[in-house]
This record gives C-alpha cells, sequence and structure tokens, in this order.
C-alpha cells in the first residue's frame, strides 16, 4: 500500500505536536473553568490552532497514520468544536446586557407572537379547561355532593370555612411568603408538567386541562353553594386572569407539541416535534413568568384586607392587560417574527 | 452499551461521540440527586437555625412561615430548574460533569438555553409512570439512547472522550542490511492486515515474550509467505513489514530506507 507523497506518521507527529498540545491545553482550560475566563489572547488563539487540527486530522485521514494518532485529533477537535460552535442567544457568554435585551424581546414580542401562532391551540386548551370548569361548577351548583368525587371532602370544608370569614383580618406577612412559595411550586409545577405531556400526543395536556377545569370549577360552585360565593370571586378576581391564562397557555403548548407529531405535514414527525418545540418553548416560560406574577398577587394581594371593589377593579385592569398583551403586545416592531432565536 | 455517532462539522470533519448508554446517565442522576438534596438538607439545617433564633422575639411565627415558602420554592427550584440551569450554562449537571458526560445537540453543538429547558422539562414524560421507564423504553428505540427530552429537544449525551497522544509507531531498532536485502520494495497490506499488525505491534511490549511470538506467528506466517519474505523472528516480521508497508514512499525516508551504521546485528534470538 504505497500512499501519495506523505511525510512518516513519526514525522509528521514531531512536526505537528506542538500545535496539538496548545489547543489541548487551551481546550482542557476553557471546559474546566469557561470561555469567559480565558484571556483575550488565548481566545484568539482558538480558532486558527482548530482549523489548523482540523486540518491536521483530514491530512492524518487520507495518509492513513495509526488508528491512536487519529483518535486522538479526533478528540482534540470535538472538544474544540464544543466549545467554538455555541449557540446564538442567551448563553453565559453573552453580556448583561444582551440577556437583558433578550429577555425583554421575549417578553413583549417573541411571547405574544407565539402564542398568536398557535391560535387554534390555544383556543382548543381554553375549551378542554374552561368547558369542564363551567360543568363542574354547574354540576356542583345543582348537587354539591359532586364536588366531592373530584376533590377531596375535608379539603373542601375546610376551604369554605376559610373563605366564609372573609379577608378582613387580611393575611400575616409570614402567611403571604409561605403561600406565593405554595403557589409557585404548586402551579408552575402543574403548567411545566402540562406543557410536557402533551409530547403524547396531546393526550396528557388534555387530560390534565380538563382534570384541573373540573377541579377548579367543582371547587368554585361547592365554595357558592355554601353561601361563599362572594368572597372565592373576591380571591379570585385579581390572579385568575393570570394563572388560569397561564395554565391554558401551557396546556395549548402541550397540545401543539402532541399535534406536530400526530400532524407532521411535510417533515418526519421527528423533525416536526423538534421544530415546533422550539418555537413553542418561549410561551412556556412566557406562562411561568405568569405564573410567577400570578403566585405574587394570589400570595401577597388576593387575600388582602383591601376592600372589594378595589380587588375587583385591579382584577378588572389585570384581565383588560392580560387580554390586551396577548392580542396586540408585539405586532409593531421593526423586526420579522422569529423571535430570539 | 455504548455507542459511537458520526457528526459532521462545518469544517467537513466528521466527529465520531461516544453516546452514553442508561447505566451512566443513572449514575449520574443518582449523584446529582444527591447534589440537589444535600443543598435542601442544608437549607432546611439554616431555617432550623434561624427559626431557633428568633424564637421569643415576636418574630418566629414569620420566620417559620416565611421559610416553608422559601423551602417550597427551593424544592421547586431543585425539581425544574436545577438541571436547566447547569445544562444551560456549563451543558452538564455536577452529576454528568463527575461520570464524565456532557450534553450537546444533535449536530455536536453546546446546547443553549431552549435545548436545555425542553430536555429538562420533558423529564415529567420521561419519568412517567415511574423511575423513567417511559425515558428508558425510548432510549432502547432510538440510536442515540435518547429518552423523550432528547428527542424533543435534539439533543444527546455523549462521553467526551479526551483520547490520550500515543507515539507514532517506530521501527526499534532499525532495519539491518540482511534484513533490508531481501524485504520487497514494494509491499501491500490490507486494511484488516495493518489494523491487525498495529496493535499487535502497539501492545507487544505488554505481552510476554512466549506470547507475543505464538500471536505474530499466527499471521507473520502467511503474509510473508505471500510477500516472499522470511524472518526468523515473526515479531519483528511484522515490524518490517508494517514499516515498508506503511511508510514506504513518504517524504522523509521510513527506518527501513534509512541509511545505516550501526554495530553488527546481535545474533538473533531464537524464539522458541
Amino acid at each position: 500500500m504505497s500512499v501519495a507523497s506523505n511525510v512518516t506518521e513519526k514525522a509528521f507527529v514531531d512536526r505537528r505536536t506542538r500545535d496539538w498540545e496548545e489547543l489541548d491545553a487551551l481546550t482542557r482550560k476553557a471546559h474546566a473553568t469557561r470561555l469567559r475566563k480565558l484571556s483575550s489572547h488565548e481566545v484568539a488563539r482558538l480558532p486558527p490552532l482548530y482549523r489548523n487540527v482540523c486540518a491536521d486530522l483530514a491530512a492524518s485521514q487520507v495518509a492513513r497514520y495509526s488508528a491512536p494518532l487519529v483518535d486522538y485529533l479526533r478528540g482534540l477537535t470535538a472538544s474544540a468544536h464544543t466549545l467554538l460552535y455555541a449557540p446564538a442567544g442567551l448563553s453565559v457568554r453573552s453580556t448583561p446586557q444582551g440577556m437583558w435585551r433578550a429577555l425583554r424581546r421575549g417578553w413583549f414580542v417573541s411571547f405574544p407572537r407565539a402564542v398568536r401562532a398557535r391560535w387554534r391551540s390555544m383556543t382548543l386548551a381554553a375549551g378542554l379547561f374552561f368547558i369542564p370548569l363551567a360543568i363542574g361548577a354547574w354540576l356542583t351548583l345543582r348537587d354539591p355532593a359532586f364536588a366531592f368525587r373530584v376533590t377531596p371532602e375535608a379539603m373542601l370544608r375546610q376551604l369554605t370555612e376559610a373563605y366564609t370569614h372573609g379577608f378582613d383580618a387580611g393575611r400575616g406577612a409570614g402567611e403571604s411568603v409561605m403561600m406565593a412559595g405554595f403557589y409557585i411550586n404548586n402551579n408552575v409545577g402543574i403548567a411545566l408538567r402540562c406543557f410536557a405531556l402533551g409530547v403524547f400526543g396531546g393526550l396528557g395536556s388534555a387530560f390534565y386541562l380538563v382534570q384541573n377545569g373540573i377541579t377548579i370549577g367543582a371547587t368554585l360552585g361547592y365554595v357558592t353553594s355554601q353561601g361563599a360565593g362572594m368572597n372565592i370571586l373576591t380571591f379570585i378576581v385579581g390572579h385568575s386572569s393570570l394563572e388560569l391564562g397561564a395554565i391554558v397557555l401551557a396546556g395549548g403548548s402541550g397540545l401543539s407539541l402532541g399535534w406536530s407529531v400526530v400532524s407532521p405535514g411535510d417533515r418526519t414527525r421527528l423533525a416536526s416535534l423538534q421544530k415546533r418545540a422550539r418555537e413553542i418553548i418561549v410561551i412556556v416560560f412566557g406562562a411561568a413568568a405568569m405564573l410567577l406574577m400570578a403566585a405574587g398577587i394570589e400570595g401577597f394581594w388576593s387575600a388582602s384586607s383591601a376592600p372589594r371593589t378595589v380587588k375587583f377593579a385591579v382584577g378588572t385592569v389585570l384581565f383588560v392587560l392580560v387580554a390586551l398583551y396577548v392580542t396586540l403586545a408585539g405586532r409593531r416592531s421593526d423586526d420579522n417574527g422569529e423571535g430570539a432565536r | 452499551m455504548d455507542a459511537d455517532v458520526a457528526v459532521e462539522s462545518p469544517e467537513h470533519i466528521v466527529f465520531r461521540y461516544r453516546i452514553a448508554g442508561p447505566a451512566r446517565r443513572c449514575v449520574a442522576h443518582v449523584i446529582d440527586w444527591f447534589v440537589y438534596s444535600t443543598a435542601l438538607a442544608v437549607l432546611v439545617l439554616v431555617m432550623i437555625f434561624a427559626m431557633a433564633g428568633a424564637r421569643g422575639q415576636g418574630v418566629s411565627g414569620f420566620v417559620a412561615e416565611a421559610s416553608g415558602g422559601l423551602l417550597l420554592v427551593a424544592v421547586f427550584a431543585t425539581q425544574w430548574l436545577y438541571f436547566v440551569a447547569w445544562e444551560a450554562t456549563l451543558g452538564r449537571s455536577p452529576g454528568k460533569m463527575v461520570v464524565g458526560l456532557r450534553v450537546v445537540t444533535t449536530e455536536g453543538r453546546p446546547i443553549g438555553l431552549k435545548a436545555a429547558a425542553l430536555r429538562n422539562f420533558l423529564r415529567a414524560a420521561d419519568a412517567l409512570p415511574t423511575a423513567y421507564i417511559a425515558g428508558v423504553i425510548c432510549m432502547a428505540m432510538t440510536s442515540r439512547f435518547q429518552r423523550l427530552g432528547d428527542l424533543v429537544a435534539a439533543t444527546m449525551v455523549v462521553v467526551p472522550e479526551h483520547a490520550a497522544k500515543a507515539a507514532a509507531l517506530d521501527l526499534v531498532p532499525p532495519a539491518y542490511p540482511h534484513e533490508l536485502a531481501t524485504l520487497p520494495e514494494d509491499i501491500s497490506l490490507d486494511e484488516d492486515e495493518r489494523a491487525a499488525i498495529e496493535l499487535f505491534l502497539r501492545r507487544r511490549r505488554g505481552l510476554g515474550p512466549a506470547r507475543a511470538n505464538e500471536l505474530a506467528a499466527m499471521i507473520a506466517g502467511p503474509i510473508g509467505e505471500r510477500i516472499g519474505f522470511r524472518h526468523p523472528d515473526p515479531a519483528r516480521l511484522l515490524a518490517l513489514v508494517y514499516d515498508r508497508a506503511v511508510n514506504a514512499g513518504r517524504t522523509d525516508a521510513p527506518a527501513s530506507l534509512r541509511s545505516f551504521s550501526l554495530p553488527p546485528p546481535p545474533p538473533m534470538q531464537q524464539a522458541r
């Protein structure tokens, strides 16, 4: 097996080994700490070294040098490649200003646009949530015992007890913090699960939406049937637009994710799923942000001793804001609708 | 249970990544579980101290309730944000760091926030019905051992390999004149023969001389016969043939063609 004029492996290694060792040392350092910690000189050295080692790898493959050498160069190029080809957008490498800009753009432009682009899924999700909610409330108002089928009786009685007292006493600061923490853990968790289980053809999301709808409807119906309807309405009016809206958006994202597998169009099912997931994750982030706000309102405001009229006014304003935001935000932006990639 | 996957870079260089199997990833996950459980335990300890410190100062109720709220937030963070934060920034969680794993996209690039969020939010689906059974089934069905989260985010977990640099094979000692006299000018070895001889030459030092000769004899006979070259020491025969086949025609002269001025050869050791 004669190879066209090429140096021997030994001569090749002797000649090139300095570059390899330099790149090796740099990549190890960068992987161990972070790229940011490298000096500007070291960063500037990376691309030329990487290109040279790529060329060496190609040359050693063509010259059919021994497997350990080729493996070594492969490992070297692979780890440098991981370092050099970072994703665009939010990453540790971007500046605080860049991250702030991406965050603002995500919230005011990409998120509402993505919601509107998936309006069918979102409408379906709203239906799957609010229709069971209405049915649950109606059934419970007709026969309060229905609520016990979907929610533990003890919990319902305790809840009713709490709402009967009204909010004149307000809520202590400590309890507010505790409840806000509880809402974050519980509600954001539900929303993320509701989205994730959409991967099974949307069935998981549909199940969660319907289940939550019925439970919430039955709870509202039961508390109302026990005569504390006005109180619970006063309680939920502040945060419900954000909280229920976010659950619907998360569920709708899950439905959309599932539908991308069921009906992939021109793509393979996997490619369709991956593309949709990338487009839709911003809605999940947005829904999580909405739930964080809702948790703050629910923890610190909804049970406060503020007058009922003020609470209703604030609730209405928030509802209008959420509706305007979802329908109008990000329509007039100079960039195209691709969102922060 | 590990496999390779080829990835082509923009430079048209093909990398092979070793894909991490379920076993390694399970170990990494257990380590991560220990890490965040320990963090939670430390937080609880701090809170207990805070409550003890606040006792009898009129704020004990507030401290207890606020601690409960913070603890719930911390539980949420460990469940949903721990992996996302680590993987979006460093490409690996502490558990993966210990085991030596890295999450990359199926194109071999580092993952960003979106991919990290997708693959870790989808844990809720992978963990169904319990103990990641859905995820393991999914891994068994995909060539890159991807769980559902990996499929959705187009990521894979690899074992970054830093192969140690191996010295180039050299003919030691260089060929003696009497060996050169009969060694053919042009020797051609096929891929398998070449790989086998190369592996043998690299491993020779670790083998006993008797075993080395026994192994070398298995292939030295047929090859020597084919190219018409005889040598009393089969291992030496392979080394000579390999050097000539691989290095003949290279621009700097292979050792078997190098001018030679050493003391006369020692008496050839008889292997048998």
